[in-house]
């Protein structure tokens, strides 16, 4: 696959770009869960590693970062500065598609799928009463 | 795309060399999404923050903030701070000065234990150094921005010795 390229081609995989556990706070998959902040990244500033969020009223968090594992700074960042797991789930929910709908895009495509509904007429005649053929039609006697 | 759109909120950035004055150009990098490589590349946009009292000069990261209004044309940002002067980095965690992967006082010890040489050699000394930009406009000139020069003057011209005339 040609765009397989580079150290770590699985960063460029959806699967592995959805899988950021920080939603607001991995520098590449953090930036695709929250595509409206800035992430930057200094090199050769500093001795120490550390992780600077600057907030809107001015003030700014500072994460030492020196000698802690990944999974460890991704525990702390969750619990200063993403959106809690209940939040996260309400909003899921309410992007969630109403499962009532039928038409494209939906799991159902005619409202004669669903039951409780008119059968499609493609497999099973309508009733006369609901023909325009019969109502409005000739007349045999 | 997003463009020279102004922002709700802070970017932070580097300081460039520019022509308008009271206003610090800053050239903020942004990564955006690539859809079908999957990956970001970054992408550069210059901004001009308003800043009346000239804290920062070229090279320094700063953070700027969008005004609710432009202020003229071009001025769509305010400065907020001056995160890491250039050549001048605090560590943030420590407090201590320092040099990218050294601390100040960690080099000056070192330069104790082997010995400074006599005169010039010895390095650059921070605690004997002059302001930064002092000589701005004598022989140092980053601070404008760089054209090439199509031109020599003949003595006599007004642009004959200036160093900045193309």
């Amino acid at each position: 696959m040609p765009f397989m390229k580079g150290k770590a081609p699985i960063r460029r995989t959806l699967k592995y770009l959805e899988s950021s556990r920080l939603v607001l706070k991995e520098r590449v998959k953090l930036q695709y869960k929250n595509p409206q902040v800035q992430v930057a990244t200094f090199k050769n500033l500093t001795p120490t590693p550390f992780v600077r969020i600057f907030l809107e009223n001015g003030e700014d968090i500072l994460v030492d970062v020196d000698s802690k594992s990944r999974s460890e700074i991704h525990d702390h960042l969750k619990t200063i500065i993403c959106k809690s797991e209940s939040t996260l789930q309400k909003e899921a929910r309410e992007l969630m598609i109403n499962p009532a709908n039928f038409g494209w895009g939906c799991d159902r495509q005619c409202i004669c799928e669903i039951p409780g509904q008119v059968p499609c007429p493609g497999i099973i005649p309508l009733p006369n009463h609901m023909r325009g053929k019969y109502k409005f039609g000739e007349k045999f006697d | 795309m997003a463009g020279a759109v102004a922002r709700n909120f802070m970017v932070i950035g580097q300081c460039i060399a520019h022509e308008t004055k009271n206003a610090a150009k800053v050239r903020v990098k942004k990564l955006q999404f690539d859809e079908r490589l999957h990956m970001y590349f970054p992408k550069h946009t210059n901004f001009y923050a308003h800043d009346p009292e000239k804290q920062c000069k070229v090279g320094d990261i700063v953070l700027i903030q969008a005004l609710p209004e432009k202020m003229t044309r071009f001025i769509t940002h305010s400065l907020v701070k001056v995160v890491y002067p250039y050549g001048d980095v605090t560590d943030p965690i420590t407090g201590k000065k320092c040099v990218v992967s050294s601390y100040r006082e960690n080099i000056d010890k070192r330069n104790e234990m082997f010995g400074m040489a006599e005169e010039g050699a010895s390095g650059f000394d921070y605690a004997e150094a002059p302001e930064r930009g002092w000589q701005e406009g004598k022989k140092d000139f980053t601070h404008k921005v760089g054209y090439k020069k199509w031109h020599e003057f003949e003595p006599g011209h007004p642009l004959y010795n200036d160093p900045v005339a193309s």
